[in-house]
């Protein structure tokens, strides 16, 4: 048994709450939404706090909803919620299947996204998807309420550009339109997973030409990864993209800062790119 | 197959602690809570090799609910080295540390948390030594000591005496031999010769290391999960200097031990905690402190095998180096035990193997399931696999050839063979290739041979009572294994009662007679067969009473299940005792004592045999194994409980799994970088192959009661090199250091060679020809 040291707990009522908390605790208190990977850290003695701001006792704060063409998941909603949820099953089904894949099924009913994704943790599943669906953060903070884009959320490992005392209460995915289509496919020998890669294209009517490409790594560097390059590698007509992808694969390896960890070799993390972005791209055209 | 004339053996009772392990209401060692008691934790050393200048205790004795503090300065008046092999360990650190994550200090507080919040308040000055963290670099000439000073011999030491009585980092040497290895492979047809690694590994269980200890005026008492009882009594005697009535060791029910809990672990410094409070004190690990008490010997094997025209093994040459750790633990007989595995089930004319346990400044290796046979079972099996295909034959077939058969000495000196490994070999085939082999896939066999149930020395008692109920009183602990199950079977089996008239006692040593050990695969051997003679004594005394009683000679009384018969009436034991006695509730006492004599004098007790096989299908493009299916054979003579038995070849093979595929502890420089269970893998039940034949061979030969003999490691030492011989017959990569890590296997399948930690090639000297005792 790794034990915890001495910490009180507190349950806000609000948002306005939570952060009114936070800005008093300062550095002593840390937004508790979970815990699968703050407690974790805590027992290890990584991290200390003396106050945890439990945030998924506020009410309302894991709905998930679609409003105005957005999906709109609240900040806690837990992995497990979303994957079994009956509207993203139908609306955005390549987010439930992610989800069903994160961890175990004891961490996705305990777990939230909002926690997730605010830890940082470099081999987040869902962090890597959210990338290429062009999600978005709604935050609230002392100074008021914002939007962070995905692609600009990430400061590096365990770091995200929240800034003090900000909290984060929903994540936003515009709702793709029928052309678009995507795949999460990840690697795992180990608890984390090994790589993660997401891949999104918007297929012309005829299916035959990929007018738009989002696609990003997670896991073998610091941040999940999107590369410019390798997007516009994958956009044009089918045939030139799958005799791309090995380019592709490799502007994305070189976008990702691969480095050398217990998990693999940079060397091999290149290779797994190369393999997954070809099973990604199997995957996201199956049945069309 | 079913033994007809067995009425409780031999057949899959309901466990004895089922109900209360699956209801939670099983007692553990962390379950109990002694009035008065108190709490340690650790402060442990934060590098691998450095000479302690000073500890100060003055801010940590100010803290919340500290009670005392225990630096390795404070060990005045006992004698704080322990060891059943090599007297070398410390109980804390004294005057240096020699590993990282050593115990530097303990605190002892009114609750748990509250010592350990209160470590950071100990201050310690380290001065830094050069470490010495893997074998190459203490070997090395002018490598730094670990241990300065020589040592005593600890009284269960096995049959060697340690090298580390003498100095140097050299803990212990075992050299084997017999032919001519030299002029074997001079003149043979055919020899290869390779190096393989195998890993550093953690046998995980989920109940960590937890000890509670009571000194008081009457004497030292100890509760802890620990798998010898006998043996961490015979230390914690030695430590504190008390007669053996006045240490008494409570082993309630041990939460998995793998030999992860063999011989003395936090014990002796549980119990200074209290001798020096004088309050009970508990002491319990987390799974990453479990993880820095005790390993494997990670292992570096040269072997060369040489075979003539027809496929007869000629000579097996080999030099095993293992690295130990900072302290000998069991290594010294692992040592040993890796010597003799080495060679296998196999009829082998001349030998020669130099193994060596070396100590490094990392954390101390000791017993692991295996027992050293993982270690050198994987390199002698995949270089069979590469002997087949230079000699162009079939690698079950080359097996068959050359397995031992019954009865015929695979090692001089040693019982011989008492398995039929032959036939062992025919069922896993017969399985293994009822189907045509998918695309893609692969597969492979492997054997191995270990002298196992170490020394016969165990005692059973066995009461009788008023009412008919029997007690076993007996020390095997039980850890999950069912050995409680098997010894209340066999009793119920010879008293003629139903199973639930029997209970088990065990483990307590103040009431429980000596047994040497639960390991080495020996319970249902030896305590199994002294439940059974207990019971025979039991039978014999209860025969003569029931003759006085009814005044004729004990051969005019004809033994029935659960009494006799004279003159056509049955006496049940318990109308015999309350005619002998003439009053209610009155008991006897049948006993036995088993030592290294008569049938028992000739070691091993006997050779537990390991054939398995597997087929493996492989992800080319990452390298990726996944298990598709796995056949091991249980020879264990004949399975006193069926259902068990096949589930020690599952949980064995498993562990085998975890081995070959996934597991290995990584050390960056001195730190152990992936010492918990987020980065260190052990298997999952997804990972089990969709397909499990469990086997049982019960040919009535072992020495056993009813001709058992034991089961548990068998199944786990060849399926590491299956692996790697399945991947090698999908693929043909050869991997010969092990995980096989999809990154490896990838690594082999496109050329890449894979290094191997700190090659013997390195120093560019062949190991055969070099001393490296010098």
């Amino acid at each position: 048994m790794m034990l915890l040291r001495r910490f009180e707990i507190h349950q806000p009522s609000n948002v306005a709450e939570a952060v009114q908390m936070g800005a008093h605790f300062g550095e002593q208190a840390s937004l508790y939404a979970g815990g699968t990977e703050l407690l974790l850290a805590m027992k290890h003695d990584v991290l200390r706090y003396k106050h945890l701001i439990d945030v998924k006792v506020i009410p309302g704060l894991e709905a998930i909803e679609l409003r105005d063409g957005m999906i709109r998941v609240g900040a806690t909603a837990t992995h497990r919620s979303i994957e079994r949820s009956a509207l993203l099953r139908s609306r955005l089904p390549v987010f439930t299947k992610m989800e069903s894949l994160v961890a175990n099924v004891r961490v996705r009913n305990t777990g939230t996204l909002g926690g997730n994704l605010c830890f940082a943790e470099p081999h987040s599943d869902p962090a890597t998807l959210l990338l290429v669906l062009g999600a978005s953060v709604a935050v609230e903070g002392p100074q008021g309420r914002r939007e962070i884009l995905m692609d600009d959320f990430f400061a590096g490992p365990y770091e995200t550009r929240l800034a003090p005392n900000e909290m984060m209460t929903a994540i936003q995915i515009p709702l793709p339109s029928g052309r678009w289509r995507s795949a999460y496919v990840k690697f795992q020998v180990h608890e984390r997973p090994m790589l993660g890669l997401a891949l999104a294209l918007e297929t012309t009517e005829d299916g035959e030409t990929f007018s738009r490409a989002r696609v990003a790594v997670g896991c073998v560097s610091p941040c999940p990864q999107r590369s410019a390059a390798a997007e516009s590698l994958l956009t044009g007509p089918r045939p030139e993209i799958e005799r791309n992808l090995p380019l592709a694969a490799e502007a994305l390896a070189d976008s990702a800062e691969l480095i050398d960890d217990q998990q693999g070799s940079a060397e091999y993390k290149r290779h797994l790119i190369r393999v997954f972005l070809r099973r990604a791209f199997v995957k996201a055209l199956e049945g069309s | 197959m079913k033994h007809g004339e067995f009425r409780v053996v031999n057949h899959s009772v309901p466990r004895e602690d089922g109900v209360a392990k699956v209801t939670g209401r099983a007692v553990f060692t962390s379950d109990i809570r002694l009035d008065g008691m108190a709490y340690a934790k650790l402060l442990r050393s934060p590098v691998a090799h450095a000479r302690i200048l000073s500890v100060d205790t003055r801010e940590v004795l100010r803290q919340p609910g500290v009670i005392a503090v225990l630096t390795g300065s404070d060990l005045h008046g006992i004698d704080p080295y322990y060891g059943h092999a090599v007297k070398d360990h410390p109980l804390l650190a004294i005057g240096k540390v020699r590993f990282l994550g050593e115990p530097v200090a303990a605190v002892v507080a009114e609750d748990e948390r509250s010592a350990y919040e209160a470590l950071e308040s100990v201050g310690v000055e380290y001065e830094e030594l050069p470490a010495v963290l893997d074998v190459d670099s203490a070997l090395a000439d002018g490598a730094p000591l670990l241990h300065e000073m020589t040592y005593r011999t600890g009284g269960f030491r096995g049959f060697d005496d340690p090298a580390s009585t003498q100095p140097g980092n050299i803990c212990q040497r075992i050299h084997l031999e017999w032919g001519d290895a030299g002029a074997a492979f001079t003149s043979a047809a055919h020899a290869i010769e390779g190096e393989f690694f195998f890993p550093m590994a953690y046998a995980y269980a989920m109940e960590p290391y937890v000890s509670i200890a009571d000194y008081n005026d009457a004497g030292l008492t100890v509760y802890s999960s620990a798998q010898h009882p006998f043996i961490v009594r015979n230390d914690l005697a030695k430590v504190f200097g008390l007669a053996l009535n006045r240490v008494r060791l409570i082993v309630p029910f041990v939460g998995g031990g793998y030999g992860s809990k063999s011989y003395t672990k936090i014990e002796p410094l549980t119990a200074a905690c209290s001798w020096k409070t004088r309050r009970p004190v508990k002491l319990q690990l987390s799974v990453e402190e479990a993880m820095l008490t005790t390993r494997n010997d990670d292992a570096r094997v040269r072997i060369r095998m040489a075979a003539d025209r027809e496929g007869r093994f000629v000579g097996l040459q080999a030099t095993i180096l293992l690295n130990t750790g900072a302290y000998a633990e069991n290594s010294p007989l692992v040592a040993r035990r890796a010597a003799n595995r080495v060679i296998g089930p196999y009829r082998i004319p001349n030998v020669k193997v130099d193994c060596y346990a070396v100590y490094t400044n990392t954390v101390p290796a000791s017993s692991f399931r295996g027992f050293g046979a993982t270690q050198v079972t994987f390199p002698r099996e995949s270089q069979i696999d590469e002997l087949a295909e230079r000699l162009g034959c079939d690698p079950v077939e080359l097996r068959r050839k050359n397995l031992a058969a019954r009865g015929e000495s695979i090692h001089s000196g040693l019982r011989p063979l008492d398995a039929d490994l032959s036939g062992d070999l025919s069922m896993v085939v017969e399985a293994l290739t009822d189907r045509p082999l998918p695309k893609g896939h692969g597969r492979a066999v492997g054997c191995s041979a270990s002298d196992a149930g170490s020394d016969p020395v165990s005692s059973a008692v066995v009461h009788v009572y008023g009412d008919g109920s029997i007690s076993v009183v007996m020390g095997s602990t039980e850890m999950g294994q069912g050995s409680h199950t098997v010894m209340q079977q066999i009793a119920a089996e010879e008293m003629g009662v139903a199973i639930e008239r029997v209970r088990v006692v065990s483990c307590d040593t103040a009431i429980t007679p000596f047994d040497r050990s639960t390991g080495a695969s020996r319970s249902t051997t030896t305590m199994g067969r002294a439940v059974l003679e207990a019971c025979q004594d039991a039978i014999a005394q209860l025969r003569n009473m029931a003759a006085d009683v009814l005044k004729t000679n004990p051969g005019n009384l004809v033994l029935e299940r659960d009494g006799i018969a004279f003159q056509k009436r049955h006496w049940r034991w318990q109308d015999v005792l309350g005619e002998f006695f003439g009053l209610p509730d009155c008991s006897i006492i049948g006993r036995a004592y088993l030592r290294k004599a008569g049938d028992l004098a000739l070691l091993p007790l006997f050779w537990e045999v390991g054939c398995t096989g597997v087929e493996v299908a492989v992800d080319t493009e990452t390298g990726k194994i996944h298990l598709e299916r796995l056949i091991t054979v249980g020879d264990v003579g004949l399975a006193i409980h069926p259902a068990m038995a096949e589930g020690q070849d599952l949980g064995a093979a498993t562990m085998g799994l975890g081995l070959g595929l996934y597991e290995e502890l990584v050390y960056e420089g001195q730190q152990l970088v992936n010492g918990n269970l987020l980065d260190y893998r052990v298997p999952r039940f997804s990972d089990l192959p969709p397909q499990v034949d469990l086997l049982l061979a019960e040919n009535r030969d072992g020495i056993g009661p009813y001709g058992a003999k034991g089961g548990g490691e068998g199944s786990l030492n060849p399926v590491p090199a299956s692996l790697a011989n399945a991947l090698y017959s999908a693929t043909r990569a050869r991997v010969r250091r092990l995980p096989l890590t999809p990154e490896r296997v990838w690594g082999a399948l496109t050329g890449r060679t894979p290094e191997l930690p700190n090659s013997f090639g390195s120093s560019g000297v062949r190991p055969q020809e070099k001393d490296i005792g010098r």
